[in-house]
């Protein structure tokens, strides 16, 4: 019997999908997690589950979408029944250890892993510039001294490319002058301004209460900070991102060379995602929260850095939808672990080993509790729930009668997301296709409802400006 | 030097009405100094010290771990002495009660303005967390292919190799580099392309080094930017005596706070 891998799981904070050389992109350069591509399969179409650090990292840890985690915002928290992967790993015989960012309220990690390094005082949402060098060491220090029997599991969470957030929350309270006037970097050395800068209004009353309203629910203060932003401001915060990318490609660099280094590479699987992406200027739009492209698509790479085992390498997968809750079922499969009934998601592995299987043809996405969207072939449909006239703290849906207001966008000829057709009778019918998938899709699911004080306080507030919204249009 | 509520968007971390201020508390740091002992003035046979006060910068989110009733979130001591193969020694203590992480680095650099990285280089991490990483140990080497090896508790690893025609220094020398290189830097519009291996691990390639602008804060100050592939930009103020009086990053004010030979 073939001795079961060492699974590694390496993720990265708030990164995009495109946001890697290895992907074309020219403005930054990762030759680390290039590697991994070039020893692995990259799934192009990798959703998160939620986009935002806590809800999506409670599908990670579950393999469970973010109305049945109990964890629908940062200030959310999971579940006490639900068993998490360090508890189904550890029954599997695996032993598990964490390092770095785990962001999962209401589960403590130290009780469901053995923590190499989780702070000095406990790592919350930011701050990779005290934490990530920090894990690397630790990391280091757990490779170069493994001599167990038993295979591991590691996951390792770094901060960065999160620390983004703080550059956009230094904007709030003073004016910044832009790179050009700084001196520091010339404006041909800049990205350009995303080709979807600009955006279709027509947006759903949750994007627009959330993030586009002065008195925005989410980050208001960062929006009134940037909103004298000119091009090279907007320019220079895309610049600044991939500086803080590459910083990360770094420490993961010192991984991937002392897994080498120390022989464990040839029993390694290595998986690596990011929890959620980061819109960086599209849209006129910073940070997540949103279900557009950017914000929701991220990276995901399984890889082996030997020949031993069979994973298909240097290949683009542009055929599967693959989502966070798709992570707890394919280190489960790669373990050898049963998993645990009622996991949403699906084991990758035999795509990556080149098997047929059947898979789902779209992927469902939540954001900010009410929020829903299906990315499907063609389409991606975006919708929300309106606020119940009296909350029960029981996650919304399947409900068509409760059903706000919808954007839709033609994945083929319109990646950027740019017109909404959603109100154009052509499409009509492609709107019923979509809505019929989210509904079914949401009868799957087993939505608990939400007991922590912490979530039902956001749910009542956030629900109350919601309502005024629909009732008054303000 | 004056106690008004300056600042620099630099180094300007004045989030809510956390107390002391943090201007107050940068001018508490720098008033203990002499700024007289310039790095330009340097004795080169004394032992030369710098200590900086690590300030928070930009990021709420730093604890100051036991310390109450300050900003004040670590020190680093830079000391640097020169030998009689004129080879400079430097000794650096990093502290920081945010991350946990106390480093101790040793490595020794050629007598010129770059400070060149020569022979070998030692670091020792200690972590104050109350996970399972407590230490980890760190020495390395340039091979005469420019490559940077390290042997990470007792493993060996390459770091990258450095481009032909750069020179590779410590960050911890820009110290001395910044002030040794003004004139260089000045002369040139787009600044001096150098490769710096970040605290004696992480080998950032393509940085540049630039001048930023003058200012009158507290007292005058000319500033220095760098920044590189994976290397956010930083900002370096030097005194009229060619001290570096305050480093920031994203995340770090070092404040002088202590200069003696």
């Amino acid at each position: 019997m073939r001795k079961r891998p060492n699974i590694l799981f390496i993720n990265t904070d708030q990164h995009s999908w495109d946001a890697l050389s290895a992907y074309g992109n020219p403005y930054l350069q990762t030759p680390n997690i290039d590697e991994l591509h070039r020893n692995g399969t990259s799934f192009r179409r990798s959703f998160c589950t939620d986009p935002v650090c806590a809800a999506a990292r409670s599908s990670w840890a579950t393999g469970l979408y973010t109305s049945e985690t109990g964890v629908p915002f940062n200030g959310g928290s999971l579940h006490p029944e639900i068993q998490d992967l360090g508890q189904v790993l550890s029954e599997g015989g695996y032993r598990v250890f964490h390092c770095g960012k785990w962001h999962v309220p209401g589960r403590n990690v130290r009780e469901s892993f053995q923590t190499l390094y989780y702070g000095r005082r406990d790592i919350g949402a930011g701050g990779a510039a005290y934490y990530d060098s920090a894990s690397t060491h630790a990391v280091a220090d757990f490779l170069t001294n493994y001599e167990a029997d038993e295979p591991f599991y590691l996951q390792i969470g770094y901060v960065d490319p999160h620390d983004v957030c703080e550059y956009l929350h230094n904007h709030e309270e003073k004016r910044i002058p832009n790179p050009v006037e700084q001196g520091i970097v010339s404006e041909d050395a800049l990205p350009p301004l995303p080709e979807n800068f600009d955006y279709d209004e027509r947006e759903t009353v949750l994007h627009r209460v959330c993030r586009r309203v002065d008195d925005a629910l989410i980050h208001a203060a960062i929006l009134k900070g940037i909103r004298d932003w000119d091009e090279l401001h907007w320019r220079y915060l895309r610049w600044n991102y991939y500086r803080f990318i590459e910083k990360v490609d770094a420490e993961i660099g010192r991984v991937l060379a002392l897994l080498r280094a120390t022989g464990l590479h040839e029993n390694t699987l290595i998986i690596f995602s990011a929890d959620h992406g980061e819109a960086c200027g599209s849209h006129r739009m910073f940070q997540k929260f949103t279900l557009y492209e950017e914000s929701v698509r991220v990276p995901f790479i399984v890889a082996c850095l030997n020949e031993g085992m069979a994973v298909e390498k240097d290949r683009l997968d542009e055929t599967h939808f693959v989502s966070g809750v798709d992570l707890f079922p394919t280190v489960c499969d790669y373990a050898d672990v049963d998993v645990p009934e009622h996991v949403q998601g699906m084991s990758v592995r035999p795509i990556v080993e080149g098997r047929d299987v059947h898979w789902r043809d779209y992927a469902y996405i939540e954001s900010n509790y009410w929020g829903r969207a299906i990315v499907s072939e063609g389409y991606k449909y975006v919708t929300e729930y309106k606020p119940k006239s009296e909350e029960d703290f029981s996650p919304p849906g399947p409900d068509a009668k409760q059903l706000g207001l919808a954007q839709l966008f033609d994945r083929r000829n319109d990646p950027g997301e740019t017109e909404n057709l959603a109100g154009n009778v052509i499409y009509s019918e492609d709107v019923k296709i979509c809505r019929d998938k989210l509904l079914t899709q949401e009868v799957k699911l087993h939505r608990r409802q939400i007991v922590h004080p912490s979530p039902k306080r956001i749910i009542l507030n956030w629900g109350e400006r919601l309502r005024t919204y629909w009732e008054h249009g303000r | 030097m004056v106690d008004s509520n300056v600042h620099h968007w630099s180094f300007d971390y004045n989030y809510g009405a956390q107390n002391p201020q943090f201007a107050q508390e940068l001018i508490r740091t720098l008033r203990g100094y002499n700024p007289k002992v310039g790095a330009r003035q340097a004795d080169a046979k004394q032992t030369v010290r710098h200590v900086y006060n690590i300030l928070p910068n930009y990021w709420r989110g730093y604890s100051r771990g036991d310390a109450e009733g300050q900003l004040s979130i670590g020190t680093a001591i830079i000391e640097r002495s020169k030998d009689n193969n004129n080879l400079w020694h430097y000794s650096v203590e990093y502290e920081n009660a945010t991350s946990g992480e106390d480093l101790r680095m040793q490595f020794r650099c050629g007598d010129e303005p770059y400070r060149p990285l020569t022979d070998s280089w030692h670091v020792d991490v200690r972590n104050s967390g109350i996970d399972a990483y407590s230490r980890s140990t760190c020495d390395g080497h340039l091979t005469l292919n420019r490559e940077v090896k390290l042997r990470i508790n007792g493993t060996e690893v390459s770091a990258g190799t450095v481009d032909a025609g750069v020179e590779l220094t410590c960050n911890w020398a820009l110290f001395d580099v910044i002030p040794a290189l003004v004139q260089a830097i000045q002369a040139s519009d787009d600044g001096v392309e150098i490769a710096v291996l970040a605290d004696l691990e992480q080998l950032r390639s393509k940085s540049r080094l630039g001048f930023l602008e003058s200012i009158e804060v507290p007292f005058a100050l000319e500033g220095y930017y760098l920044y590189g592939i994976g290397l956010l930009p930083s900002y370096w103020w030097l005194d009229a005596d060619g001290n570096v009086a305050i480093a920031s990053t994203f995340f770090e004010t070092l404040v002088l706070g202590e200069s003696i030979r």
